[in-house]
């Protein structure tokens, strides 16, 4: 089961307690309240239910969803 | 035994992987993260505690060879592998080398030997890590890692890697990791890794300069100033701090799945992370662990978020505080909102140092740490596999431990959370980790089970185990009483042995028949006057028979006694009978009690009560009636009235009995004034039991001396002493021949373990006992019998029959042994209450939750503790009331006195040193404001000194800062005095030159100065080199002036030489003028230390000694011209007078002579003391057969006569006993005394005296001596003035000795007050 852009902002939404539409997708994610805990958690997450091969350093480095769809296999 | 077969491992790598000979070097500065692990290491060279260590269990096939590839690469790839870091003048720097040998060595532990334990493989893998994290690492030297592959089994291998902490934090470690799997995975299959994704350490270091040139730095640095501008004190699971150590105690557990499986969905329920719901849960353990409602929790903050570190294996994790108010009503949810809401605020500034926030706000210079236990969350990646060998990763050290930490680790693999206990082994024992992960978990799983919207005060931190055990186990007192009075027994007992004695005092003795009828008598008088049960009758009579007689009468009467202590003032007493309405008062005489309150009196003097009959009067008494009430100090600034009821005192008194068995031989002192609740068993227990009291007189309590006589001379077995005048009496008092002794109780404030084993060593066959308790809960209610020589706090013991003790915390939950909480106290001694006080009553005395219904409980505003035995140790007070040698003082009634005068704003009253002090604003004169606290209030609640202030020093949230009020004497001016001798010179030289400062005084503190924690490092190795000396850091702590460190010096044994120079500074600070002591024969004048000492700060104490006991200057020939040279070298020290000479033996003869000259040249001298000297002409036909003799000189400069000894080792050997710095003299200066005091003895038998004009202090040593010719008298001629004599009941050497100078400096103090000094 592939990600989808959709489902990583749902879960990262669900990660930070906040609606899905209130995630853009070209933001830095820190500055809505994510932080290496939910990184790590939404990482373990995504390897468990989807086999995504992302480390926390490719995340963490540029912490928007345009800049993970790519590396979490989303279209 | 199987043998490891290890194959070292080691090549050399560049960058890029290739071997090839070591390359260029580049120097770089180090981050600032990486110079607090620099000091951190510099503080203890040779500590491994930096060392930090990973282990990956890997289950699969591993090719070692390729392994070590895959290593070489990766540390080719990871710059900081590469460093060595080098001490410079300019600071330390870090060397990156592009080429190193990587050292791994590859150990198989596969069992060689068939019949070998397969198991046992890992262990010895464990124990070889433990023997290398134990080797410290050589910074200069490098490398600064190492790894080691254990092969345990076929398909199961340990990857052990050490790295020092200065260049690898523990997200480093995981890029490391997945970097190694991904090298090793590609070359395993013949693939090219992919290329490198590291950043480079240089990027690491400009990014850090970067920042620390910022606005971000400096906005930081104002956020972190803010916020703890208050500088709270840190909380401290041990109750106290420790410099850290090379090791670390580490105690480990996992969370069970579900567990974590609760944790998560808590978080998720209260909108957090479930490191946000640990760090609250330990922010409610912290706070109810160390009794606080705010707590300061360390956090490692990983730092690397949306920065180049994120790629760059090195350290940058930092610490920040965290602080959070931990109130029993908020919920947990409330809790770890706040915890979310402060990461949050953390983050925003989290490259600020927490090194740099320690500084800014002054803690560096005070030791002290601004956070309590961390809580390190490692959610680290390490999802990783080697050419797909599963790998998990254990830490085996995460650095050094200040304190504690909790670390917790979720690797990603699926195990769910490890929770590890890390401890500084100097504050906690295995032991003690254990309890506090034990507790710690067990909230935790009862935070994740209930509801977070609960107060928080529904949980406690005990486990169900120590609750059972604080609550049940240790508080198994019931005992069965008969429900009888304080007096009852006390009548029997009369009726039953008549004729025994009951009473002596002076000359006075009384039986038990002749007590009870006078009493009896008057306690029919006193019926007559409305006493009766129920109703309150004061006693004003200093201690006599008449005193016992009316306490007696008053009981018998049914009514309740008030004792009125005659001493106190009258607005005291005043209030005491308005507030308590006694149906009447019994004094001694007309005039003792202030007339205004209109109690009707019964005085004793010529009252007629033989019309009365003297039989027991029959009464309607009850246990649930008052026996007493005692007034105590009140916060408020109203005395208190405490009723305690008959049942109360009467079990008290029936468990002592029980406890300590008092026979008919026994004799009791009564010493105790009857308005401290401690007289009350003084008075009655002896009377109950046909022992006898002993009185003593009417302000005996306070003179040890006649108390020794007394309890000698009237054989007394039993007796009390408050633990600050049993350390007195100790001292001072001749202990011998109290042959009667048997038992001496304690209580009134916390007694020191040096009294208890002082008092062991006294009086070895003598019991002490320790007793606790407040007026509210009849005198006493927990035991303890000292050990002759104890170790540690001396516990206040256990409870006494029908009484339990509660240790509770803030949420008024069990404390468990070790943890401390506020004491409270239920059972039968309770007090009544307060009179007329409802209100009070009830906020003092409440519903006991573990008790039976309608059970109450008293909160003693004590803090205490459980021991692991079920005693109790007491810890001090929650709130502002002191006690002060015994007494109860609320610091609120000191206050609201002082704010009660005229011409007063504002007041505050704290104790220093011992002393009660008072602070005043609004421009009222201290010295009046204290005069007139004198006459309102009892003796010990009148401060000995009041300060007047402009302003009271506040704190940034604007509350009083008690810290920064001024101590009551100032010492020294703006102006630093200069340094006094070569080695404070030396040292300010030092101060001056490290931290770059014009003039350092010598009192100046090094962290006031500026200094820094590197700048410590150079400072020691500047002493080292100076001095040869060995210091730690952590003395520059303790002594920070360059005075401390120069008396660390010397006391470190160096040369005393400047303590043979001829002016001797023995205080050198101080307004007033000074006193210069002159030397006896032997010519050392170190022996007046113990005088100087005595006169207190603020008097300045200057020794005189003779010329040549360094070098070989010729001795002086006259007494004249010796006394002359000194005249100028006092001189040097004050230009002009008045001057105040004292002298011991021949130093008093040259004190007169330096006297006359500076009279002569027209000076003033206004105090002359003489301690036991003789004129010159008492000697001139005398031969000197003692003061011929320099060993005897020497011994008597100690305060010692000579005995056996014969010969210089003998002396030296005493010295040494005595642990007298005479001993350490050189063998030059033995031998030049060996000359001085011949010649001392010569020219002082040729001195002719010349008029002193004006008074002579004189203190003689008054043991018969064999110069029996001597006298005082003598001086006549010489002293215009009069000689004021002093007999000291000595010896001439034991003048010297504490007890003696204690009375000489006391005179000499009262003389000096006189002066005006």
């Amino acid at each position: 089961m592939t990600l989808t852009r959709e489902q990583i902002r749902g879960d990262i939404a669900g990660a930070l307690g906040e609606d899905p539409a209130d995630i853009p997708f070209d933001e830095n994610l820190l500055d809505h309240g994510l932080d290496s805990v939910r990184i790590m958690t939404l990482l373990e997450q995504w390897r468990r239910e989807h086999g995504v091969e992302a480390d926390f350093a490719d995340l963490a480095e540029q912490p928007a969803i345009d800049a993970w769809a790519p590396l979490l296999g989303a279209s | 035994m199987t043998t490891p077969v290890t194959t070292p491992v080691t090549a050399l790598v560049t960058a890029g992987g290739r071997t090839a000979p070591a390359g260029p070097v580049t120097e770089l500065p180090l981050t600032a993260a990486q110079s607090g692990m620099w000091y951190a290491q510099a503080l203890d060279p040779l500590s491994p505690a930096q060392n930090t260590a990973e282990c990956l269990e890997i289950d699969g096939p591993l090719d070692a060879a390729v392994f070590a590839a895959a290593l070489r690469q990766v540390t080719a790839e990871a710059d900081v592998l590469r460093v060595r870091v080098e001490d410079t003048p300019d600071g330390p720097r870090q060397h990156l080398c592009a080429g190193i040998e990587v050292p791994l060595t590859v150990h198989d532990l596969r069992d060689a030997d068939a019949d070998a334990d397969a198991d046992d493989a890992v262990p010895r893998a464990e124990a070889w890590m433990r023997a290398d994290l134990a080797e410290p690492c050589d910074l200069a030297a490098g490398p600064l890692f190492r790894h080691a592959l254990f092969r345990v089994g076929e398909e199961r291998w340990l990857w052990y890697q050490r790295v020092h902490h200065l260049v690898m934090d523990g997200f480093g470690y995981s890029l490391l990791v997945r970097r190694t799997a991904e090298v090793y995975s590609a070359l395993a299959r013949g693939e090219e890794p992919a290329p490198r994704t590291f950043g480079t350490l240089a990027e690491l270091v400009a990014q850090d300069a970067e920042y620390r040139s910022s606005d971000a730095f400096v906005a930081d640095r104002a956020h972190w100033g803010r916020a703890f501008a208050d500088r709270p004190e840190a909380p401290r699971l041990a109750g106290r701090g420790a410099l850290p150590s090379r090791t670390f105690r580490r105690r480990t557990a996992y969370l069970a799945p579900d567990t974590t499986e609760r944790l998560r969905d808590l978080a998720a329920r209260t909108r957090a992370t479930w490191p946000d719901v640990l760090i609250a849960a330990q922010a409610l353990y912290t706070a109810r662990a160390t009794a606080r409602q705010e707590v300061v929790l360390g956090l490692p903050m990983m730092g690397r978020l949306g920065s180049v570190a994120l790629r760059v294996p090195g350290m940058v994790m930092n610490v920040l505080p965290l602080r959070l108010a931990v109130s029993p009503d908020a919920t947990f949810a409330e809790l770890v909102r706040q915890v979310v809401l402060g990461v949050r605020e953390i983050r925003r500034h989290q490259r600020y140092r927490y090194e740099d926030i320690r500084r800014d706000l002054g803690l560096l210079g005070e030791n002290r740490s601004l956070v309590g236990p961390l809580v390190n969350v490692m959610p680290f990646d390490y999802g990783v596999d080697f050419a797909g060998a599963p790998a998990r990763a254990r830490n085996l050290s995460a650095g050094p431990v200040d304190d504690l930490t909790v670390n917790i680790y979720d690797r990603a693999d699926g195990r769910g959370l490890r929770v590890d206990h890390d401890g500084n082994p100097a504050l906690y024992e295995d032991s003690d980790l254990a309890a506090h992960q034990e507790r710690f978990l067990g909230l935790l799983d009862r935070l994740c089970a209930g509801d977070p919207q609960l107060p928080l005060s529904t949980h406690g931190i005990a486990t169900p185990a120590e609750e059972a055990l604080v609550v049940d186990e240790f508080n198994r007192t019931d005992r069965e009483v008969p429900p009888t009075t304080l007096i009852g027994p006390i009548e029997s007992r009369a009726a039953r042995t008549p004729d025994a004695t009951a009473l002596l005092y002076g000359d006075s003795v009384l039986t038990y028949a002749e007590l009870n009828a006078r009493a009896n008598r008057l306690a029919r008088h006193l019926r007559t006057l409305g006493a009766r049960p129920g109703a309150v009758v004061a006693v004003s009579v200093p201690r006599s028979v008449e005193l016992v007689v009316s306490l007696l009468a008053v009981l018998k009467a049914g009514a309740a006694y008030l004792p009125l202590d005659p001493d106190y003032p009258a607005r005291r007493l005043t209030y005491m009978l308005q507030d308590a309405q006694p149906v009447c008062a019994v004094t001694d005489r007309a005039g003792r009690l202030p007339g205004d309150a209109g109690t009707p009196l019964v005085v004793l003097d010529g009252l007629d009560v033989s019309a009365h009959l003297p039989v027991d009067p029959a009464r309607a008494l009850t246990p649930a009636h008052p026996a007493y009430v005692i007034y105590t100090s009140g916060s408020t600034g109203r005395p208190k009235g405490v009723v305690v009821p008959h049942g109360a005192i009467d079990n008290r008194l029936r468990w002592m009995q029980h406890t300590y068995g008092l026979t008919a031989e026994d004799r009791v002192l009564q010493k105790t004034p009857s308005s401290f609740d401690v007289s009350v068993w003084e008075f009655f227990w002896p009377l109950r039991e046909g022992a006898a009291l002993v009185l003593a007189e009417p302000g005996g309590h306070k003179d040890p001396a006649y108390l020794a006589r007394l309890i000698r001379e009237r054989s007394v077995s039993t007796c009390h002493f408050v633990p600050s005048m049993l350390q007195v009496f100790l001292a001072d008092a001749d202990t011998a021949g109290c042959d009667a002794l048997r038992r001496v109780f304690c209580s009134g404030e916390a007694l020191p373990r040096e009294t208890a084993n002082a008092f062991g060593r006294a009086l070895p066959d003598v019991e002490l006992h320790n007793l606790y308790g407040p007026t509210e809960a009849a005198v006493d209610v927990t035991h303890h019998a000292c050990a002759p020589a104890g170790t540690g706090p001396v516990p206040i013991g256990r409870p006494v029959w029908n009484t339990r003790l509660y240790v509770l915390d803030a949420a008024l939950q069990p404390c468990p042994p070790g943890i401390p909480g506020e004491l409270f106290l239920a059972g039968e001694q309770l007090a009544d209450g307060y009179l007329n006080r409802p209100e009070l009553t009830a906020s003092r005395f409440a519903a006991d939750p573990f008790g039976a219904p309608g059970a109450r409980m008293y909160r003693t505003g004590d803090l205490a503790r459980w021991t692991a035995g079920g005693e109790v140790e007491y810890l001090g007070r929650t709130d502002h009331q002191v006690k002060l040698r015994g007494q109860r003082v609320e610091l609120g009634e000191v206050e609201a006195a002082l704010t009660g005068q005229p011409g007063v704003d504002g007041a505050c009253a704290l104790v220093r040193e011992d002393r009660l002090v008072g602070y005043v604003t609004g421009g009222a004169d201290p010295t009046t404001v204290r005069a007139a606290l004198a006459r309102e209030l009892p003796e010990h609640l009148v401060p000995a000194a009041v300060v007047a202030l402009e302003a009271f020093p506040l704190s940034p949230n604007g509350k009083l800062d008690r810290r920064e009020l001024p101590a009551p004497v100032y010492a020294g001016g703006p102006d630093a005095r200069r340094p006094a001798g070569p080695r404070e010179e030396t040292l300010t030289r030092l101060f001056a030159e490290v931290l770059g400062v014009e003039r350092p005084g010598p009192d100046d503190a090094f962290f006031d100065l500026g200094g820094t924690s590197l700048l410590a490092v150079r400072l020691v190795n500047r002493i080292r080199e100076e001095f040869g000396a060995e210091l730690t850091i952590g003395s520059l702590f303790e002594a920070p002036t360059p005075a401390a460190l120069a008396a660390r010096l010397a006391d470190a044994g160096l040369a005393a030489e400047d303590a043979l120079d001829v002016v001797l500074p023995l205080r050198a600070e101080g307004d007033r003028p000074p006193l210069f002591a002159f030397h006896p024969a032997g010519g050392i004048a170190w022996c007046y230390a113990g005088l100087a000492a005595r006169l207190g700060p603020g008097q300045p104490v200057y020794g005189i000694q003779a010329r040549g006991l360094i070098g070989d200057e010729p001795l002086p020939r006259t007494l004249q011209e010796q006394a002359a040279d000194y005249v100028g070298h006092i001189r040097a020290v004050r230009p002009h007078g008045p001057y105040r000479l004292l002298g011991w033996s021949v130093g008093g003869i040259l004190a007169h002579t330096v006297a006359t000259l500076l009279q002569e040249a027209g000076e003033t001298v206004d105090l002359l003391a003489l301690l036991d000297a003789f004129p010159a002409e008492q000697w001139r036909e005398r031969p000197a057969p003692e003061e011929g003799d320099a060993l005897t000189a020497v011994l008597r400069m100690a305060g010692f006569d000579r005995a056996g000894e014969r010969t210089r080792d003998d002396v030296l050997a005493t010295l040494r006993r005595a642990s007298s710095p005479l001993a350490g003299l050189t063998d030059h200066t033995l031998s030049r005394i060996v000359d001085i005091v011949p010649n001392h003895a010569r020219m002082m038998r040729e001195h002719h005296h010349r008029p002193y004009d004006g008074d002579v202090l004189f203190f003689t040593a008054a043991a018969p001596r064999p110069e029996d010719w001597l006298t005082r008298e003598a001086w006549r001629p010489h002293v215009r003035g009069a000689v004021v004599n002093h007999d000291l009941d000595c010896t001439h050497p034991q003048l010297m000795r504490d007890r003696h100078l204690d009375t000489v400096a006391a005179a000499l103090a009262a003389r000096l007050k006189e002066l005006g000094a």
